[in-house]
């Protein structure tokens, strides 16, 4: 897959910028610590790095493509790419780099009384940034109940717990977080009756599943028959486009890939008793997946054929 | 003593019911197969035995222009057998006439 690519090589650049104390990817480190701010320092540069080595870790994959007939950009199966991701994450890092603090005072004022917001606005000049003013405003809104005796309401802890929630999680907020983007199938008619699937086995790498599995279900969802050539290519029966064995994938992907409880595609397929179980990595989740079945096949040569 | 909660209510009613009423029970494949050329073949397994599929293949053939048959199968049953790519036509069909419900259908194919 490209994300173990484009992951490996920044963690490492990551490791010299910030020393041993921060290692893997950075979407943990953002959880976990928010705590001094040399941290913090360190890990906005860290960030520029990352976006760079992207950018160069994708140049690189398209590189080897060029040679070939057909050249289309990596297409996402499931949407827009990763670079968008990354673009964001920066910026919604700055914001929790800024929000982290006043977080944490927000805090002590809660538990001890106001008149400490004066203190605060000053720290938070201090911080300074364009940025601040907006946070500053969004505090207020968020804890209303800081400036008065009252107590607070329910509604005020849910938008404030929610607001917590987002600061911290800025991939929520983005909506799908963790695209996967796969290399698109290629596609080439053999002769007239016969489709090749170059890079097959590359894909059944890409997805981390036996290349046996996905060539079952290719079968059976095709309906047809083929076989694996000598330059590791599928050699299919039948006429299929390029989009139609897109479909089929994105298909495959969705029952056999992603979690179906979190849709994280960080997952294991294991086979137990004859059923296939799909174990996810990341939220550990485990279910069971349809068995491959080809169903009813239509006799579709001719019937003095087969008798033979 | 009695559970207060459970009086009046039969959990299993529902069950025994579903199994009679929804005569679909399981799910309905729609496939495509490649036949010479670019002919193809839509096969529809597991349609509920409970229907008479002459009577459906005979509305479908009128309705999609297309020839049809019934075919036993000891597998699956009755399949039914139309020529040409007619997935979404029959599956538009299906549904409208409350044969299948939709979560039903699963299409295979391309």
């Amino acid at each position: 897959m490209k994300d173990d690519e484009g992951e490996a090589p920044t963690a490492e650049a990551a490791e010299e910028v910030a020393g041993p104390q921060t290692t893997g990817p950075p979407e943990d480190d953002l959880d976990l610590d928010n705590l001094s701010k040399k941290k913090k320092k360190k890990k906005k540069k860290k960030l520029v790095l990352d976006g760079g080595e992207d950018e160069d870790e994708a140049h690189e994959a398209a590189d080897p493509d060029l040679d070939l007939p057909e050249i289309p950009d990596d297409i996402d199966l499931e949407s827009f790419g990763k670079k968008k991701k990354k673009k964001k994450q920066p910026l919604n890092l700055d914001e929790l780099d800024d929000a982290l603090p006043d977080e944490k005072e927000d805090d002590e004022v809660d538990l001890e009384s106001f008149g400490k917001k004066k203190k605060k606005k000053k720290r938070a000049g201090e911080l300074g940034g364009d940025d601040m003013k907006d946070d500053d405003k969004e505090n207020v809104e968020a804890n209303p109940w800081v400036d008065s005796d009252r107590d607070y309401t329910y509604d005020e802890l849910l938008q404030r717990v929610f607001n917590i929630m987002r600061d911290k999680n800025p991939e929520l907020v983005a909506g799908e977080k963790k695209r996967f983007v796969m290399r698109p199938p290629q596609v080439v008619r053999v002769g007239t009756k016969k489709t090749a699937f170059v890079n097959f086995t590359e894909i059944a790498k890409m997805l981390h599943r036996q290349p046996k599995h996905l060539l079952a279900f290719l079968f059976a969802e095709l309906g047809t028959v083929g076989a694996i050539d000598g330059n590791n290519q599928l050699i299919i029966k039948g006429r299929f486009q390029q989009k139609h064995i897109e479909n089929v994938l994105r298909r495959y992907i969705k029952e056999y890939v992603t979690c179906h409880t979190c849709r994280s595609p960080d997952t294991i397929l294991d086979k137990e008793t004859r059923l296939f179980f799909l174990q996810c990595m990341s939220c550990h989740s485990r279910c069971s997946v349809q068995t491959i079945k080809t169903g009813f096949q239509a006799i579709t040569s001719k019937r003095s054929k087969t008798k033979q | 003593m009695s559970i207060e909660n459970l009086k009046g209510f039969d959990p299993f009613a529902d069950a025994a019911k579903g199994d009679e009423e929804s005569v679909q029970d399981g799910l309905v494949h729609i496939r495509i197969q490649q036949r010479n050329g670019r002919k193809t073949l839509t096969t529809i397994q597991g349609l509920s035995a409970e229907y008479d599929l002459k009577k459906i293949v005979r509305a479908c053939k009128k309705e999609f222009a297309c020839n049809g048959t019934v075919v036993e199968h000891p597998e699956y049953g009755e399949v039914l057998q139309l020529q040409g790519d007619q997935r979404t036509k029959i599956c538009d069909w299906l549904v409208k006439c409350g044969l299948v419900k939709a979560d039903q259908l699963k299409v295979h194919g391309f």
